[in-house]
């Protein structure tokens, strides 16, 4: 009872760190040369020297480059506490420039106290912007601008983009915009216009290395002592964790999970699963437990229901198979049913239903997404004479008939057999 | 009717509201209005909670279990990762049917520290993003406020509703209890309009919100490799529901059954063959119900003791109607009420198999629901279908087309090749349209053929052949919309050029066939063959 809820603690402890972005990376605190202490010198620099500044972020989704936003933000809120007001936004919320100048306006009225106007137009609410750039130029305040999905601001006529940087080129403004994006082309999608007021710095986010992981590992994991559980729980838990650590074993789960996807929010839902299925009996985190999140999260999707299928469906995914394999440019569900009936009155086997109980299989195909319509023409044609294609390829069709344990000899030779042909 | 598994809408909605008898509504029938605020969480179970902690949770997962048969691992893992609050996203995937929404909605009320408020918002039954926004600001709004809530703008645009709905989760889980948010059928959106973008805001909501108390859990039928393009930073965890296997339907289906024994043995029978043709149990549920009753007939007492030789005889005497339930999609009863047949079709997707069903059903008893000259009409449609327009002339001229076989020539193989393109074509094609003047021409034509002979036997009076031909021809716009209303016949769109529209016929050749036979009408001499 007492360890089962000594466990939960730990637990609860390990998962609010994995759930929490800011102590995920706040490795990157300590280090220096990263991109979070590049990004904290130039907006700090801008900060103190009263200049405007931009700069770009750019690499792929889960690599952190929020966190790090977040974290230097949060920095810079402590450094200069007066100096500096905050806006965000979000490129899929506010990609429309109206929407986006009045969330602008909203947050500025907020961050200053002021009453703000719904009914103001969208003029009114960049002439209010720019008034207030310059006002907190004069109060020596930076406006810090952090616009997320940068490339969805890329659309359109990139009103607010010029605007913004255009209010930006002023002696009296003082402001910095972050721009993130996931895009790495994100800065060539600017207009002409946009692009020469924006200043080209650009700090570019990749996956991590496996040391840098296995670090991020250890740093996310261990337990320390000030998270308020028993002294010798904490030893041994560390104990063994540092074992499961030189494991090759976990070093083969790490090198496969990274295989797939290295960033670092893969690396997380991996450890997110691993700790939700520690063992409350024991209180301690095992090898199994990362083995079985491991394979939890390599599952294939198509051959899972590849797998879920009946008989009869998978005698209509073999003939169209078949026909696919006879270079049939396209087919339906009525050429299907007639290879169907070749196939059922040249092997004789029990599995011969009526074309109304076909169909309802080949429906349920569509519906678990094996196989689709072949083109969206012909929206009212009746679905039996629009043209279908498979979604799986011969070798998990191949595949999945050998796994299955209840599949009739004949449909494993009607596959192998053209295969070979 | 014991029906041992509930269909899907109403494990649905017993899901949620069996605990609250009293709750005004199920989550089925949340429609885009505001709907009153139900109470997910059953109130005397928490207080329940809050005594014994120990033996008690054991209790309450083994009765989870209990209730979920076939869903072991899946439900410890919901256990696992749902539960202490600060939790990534979750994606339930598989199949219709697999008991995901079920499974769901029963661990919530079994996590333990309770979480404060549960949203389900079923995307089926909540056909705009608005409908969607509406229904999850009021499950989540304060209960004392819920009627000034109702006065409240509802937010249309993702920006505001993301800012509505953060100001409601920050009230909410300011004490740090949890809130979880679940988004069921997601798979629906993705044939709406501007679906991406809904479809993005929502898988993105973890990374918008940034609340870490906020557990967001989505229910898809679609595989996870649906969404992966639109995920944000961080992409939900999967769970996978597979399919039930043989002996967990059995399970699925024997419990609480009356006879438990009787059924078994009824099941060994009919259980395998019909799972060759579909593993989903709603359909296997609907299939094996009128079989059941077709078993137990011979015998008089249900009571019976079961010995070898009745359970042979029995075997019999389902054998031919196994054979037949095994070629059928759903059963319309001779002689049956109309709301039964309701009940028998409910189960599947009535809508897209109307066209099939409404076949295979009508094909047996056509003979009783069709007058004559809807029936001369449904076949002038499916000639007009099969035949290609050029050969009206040849086929239908005065003598009744009766002689073309002489048109036939010997064909080389150039020309067989020719026609086994052709004959793929008209696979692949399916029926052609038609306008309405060709159809009333051919319909005109037959009837006239038809009309000799039927004069000969039943009017020999002229007089009565005469005025037996307007009569037909009188309300024949009336029973064209009636053959295309029961999708017989299908209107498309008008032709660009003619500007009428243009029909097609739905109906196949075994169909039609029937039906010349039950007018004696001679339709394989029309029918064109290539």
């Amino acid at each position: 009872m007492a360890a089962a809820s000594v466990a939960s603690q730990a637990q609860a402890v390990l998962r609010g760190r994995l759930c929490n972005p800011g102590f995920v990376h706040s490795a990157l605190r300590s280090s220096p040369d990263t991109n979070y202490s590049k990004l904290k010198y130039l907006v700090a620099s801008s900060v103190s020297e009263a200049c405007n500044n931009s700069v770009l972020l750019l690499g792929p989704r889960g690599c952190g480059k929020a966190a790090v936003v977040d974290m230097v933000l949060d920095d810079l809120k402590k450094e200069h506490p007066d100096a500096i007001s905050v806006i965000r936004l979000n490129g899929m919320l506010h990609s429309d420039d109206n929407c986006a100048m009045k969330e602008i306006a909203r947050q500025l009225c907020l961050e200053h106290q002021l009453s703000f106007s719904k009914m103001a137009s969208s003029d009114d609410n960049t002439e209010f912007m720019i008034d207030m750039l310059r006002e907190c130029g004069l109060a020596h305040k930076t406006i810090l601008f952090v616009l997320e999905e940068f490339d969805l601001f890329a659309q359109g006529k990139q009103r607010l983009l010029y605007s913004l940087l255009d209010a930006m080129q002023s002696l009296t403004s003082q402001a910095v915009v972050i721009g993130v994006s996931c895009r790495l082309d994100a800065d060539q999608l600017l207009e002409k216009r946009v692009r020469s007021r924006f200043s080209h710095r650009k700090l570019l986010f990749v996956p991590s290395p496996l040391d840098d992981i296995q670090r991020l590992v250890e740093h996310l994991l261990v337990l320390t002592k000030d998270s308020g559980l028993p002294a010798q729980y904490i030893t041994d838990y560390n104990s063994r964790l540092t074992n499961i650590f030189i494991d090759n074993k976990f070093k083969g789960c790490l090198n496969s999970l990274m295989d797939a996807d290295a960033t670092t929010s893969n690396i997380l839902r991996f450890l997110f699963r691993a700790v939700s299925y520690m063992n409350m009996e024991s209180g301690f985190l095992s090898m199994e437990c990362f083995q079985k999140a491991l394979s939890s999260m390599q599952r294939q999707p198509k051959t899972d229901s590849l797998q879920d299928l009946s008989i009869l469906e998978l005698y209509i995914l073999v003939c169209m198979h078949r026909l696919e394999d006879k270079e049939q440019s396209s087919y339906n569900f009525t050429s299907i049913m007639k290879e169907y009936r070749s196939i059922q009155d040249a092997y004789k086997t029990s599995d011969k239903y009526s074309s109304t109980v076909c169909f309802r299989a080949f429906e349920h195909l569509l519906d678990r997404e094996l196989i689709s319509f072949g083109d969206n023409r012909g929206r009212n044609q009746a679905l039996e004479y629009r043209s279908v294609k498979l979604l799986i390829s011969s070798r998990e069709l191949a595949q999945s008939l050998k796994l299955n344990t209840t599949c009739p000899a004949v449909l494993q030779k009607l596959l192998d057999r053209e295969r070979y042909m | 009717m014991s029906q041992p598994v509930t269909p899907r809408r109403t494990t649905r909605s017993s899901a949620v509201s069996a605990p609250d008898p009293a709750s005004p509504t199920s989550p089925s029938k949340s429609r885009p209005k505001p709907t009153p605020r139900r109470q997910l969480i059953p109130t005397d179970v928490a207080k329940e909670e809050e005594e014994g902690e120990g033996e008690h949770e054991r209790s309450t997962i083994d009765a989870l279990l209990e209730a979920l048969p076939g869903r072991r691992a899946q439900a410890t893992d919901l256990l696992r990762l749902l539960a202490p609050a600060p939790a990534l996203p979750l994606l339930l995937h598989g199949g219709a049917a697999t008991g995901k929404t079920r499974a769901l909605l029963l661990a919530l009320r079994h996590i333990l520290p309770r979480p404060r408020r549960v949203a389900y918002a079923a995307l089926r039954s909540l056909p705009s993003p608005r409908a969607l926004f509406a229904s999850l600001l009021t499950q989540l709004s304060p209960p004392s406020s819920s009627s000034a809530s109702s006065r409240l703008r509802v937010p249309d645009k993702p920006s505001d509703f993301v800012a509505a709905l953060r100001d409601a989760l920050a009230g909410l889980s300011a004490q740090g209890e949890a809130v979880y948010l679940v988004f069921d059928n997601l798979e629906v959106v993705r044939s709406w309009d501007k679906s991406g973008q809904l479809l993005t805001l929502l898988l993105r909501l973890y990374d918008l919100l940034r609340l870490p108390q906020v557990v967001l859990v989505y229910v898809s039928s679609a595989t996870p490799d649906a969404y992966y393009s639109m995920t944000g930073s961080v992409e939900p965890s999967h769970i996978y529901f597979p399919d039930y296997t043989v002996d967990e339907v059995r399970d699925i289906l024997m419990r609480g059954h009356p006879n438990p024994k009787l059924y078994s043995s009824f099941l060994s029978v009919a259980l395998k063959p019909l799972f060759r043709v579909t593993r989903r149990v709603d359909e296997l549920v609907a299939a094996l119900e009128p079989l059941f009753r077709r078993y137990c007939e011979p015998l008089g007492d249900l009571k019976a003791v079961l010995d070898e030789s009745i359970r042979r005889r029995l075997f019999e005497h389902i054998q031919p109607h196994l054979a037949a339930a095994l070629n059928e999609t759903f059963s319309v009863p001779m002689r049956a009420s109309v709301d039964k047949c309701n009940d028998h079709s409910s189960g599947g997707k009535v809508i897209s198999k109307r066209q099939f069903g409404s076949r295979d059903s009508l094909s047996t008893e056509l003979e009783f629901h069709m007058s004559v000259s809807a029936k001369y009409l449904l076949l002038s449609a499916f000639l007009a279908s099969r035949n290609p327009a050029t050969l009206d002339a040849a086929l239908f001229d005065s003598t009744g087309g009766s002689d073309n076989h002489k048109r036939k020539r010997k064909s080389s193989q150039a020309s067989l090749n020719m026609k086994d393109t052709m004959l793929e074509e008209m696979l692949m094609k399916g029926p052609g349209t038609f306008p309405l003047e060709r159809l009333l021409a051919i319909f005109q034509c037959i009837t006239s053929v038809s009309e000799d002979a039927l004069g000969d036997v039943e009017c020999p009076d002229s007089m009565m052949t005469g005025s037996g031909m307007t009569g037909l021809m009188s309300d024949v716009l009336l029973q064209l919309s009636t053959l295309c209303n029961s999708n017989f016949l299908s209107k498309s769109r008008s032709c660009p050029l003619e500007g009428s529209a243009r029909y097609r016929s739905n109906i196949d050749e075994d169909l039609a066939l029937k039906v010349a036979r039950s007018v004696s009408f001679p339709l394989s001499k029309y029918i064109y063959r290539r």
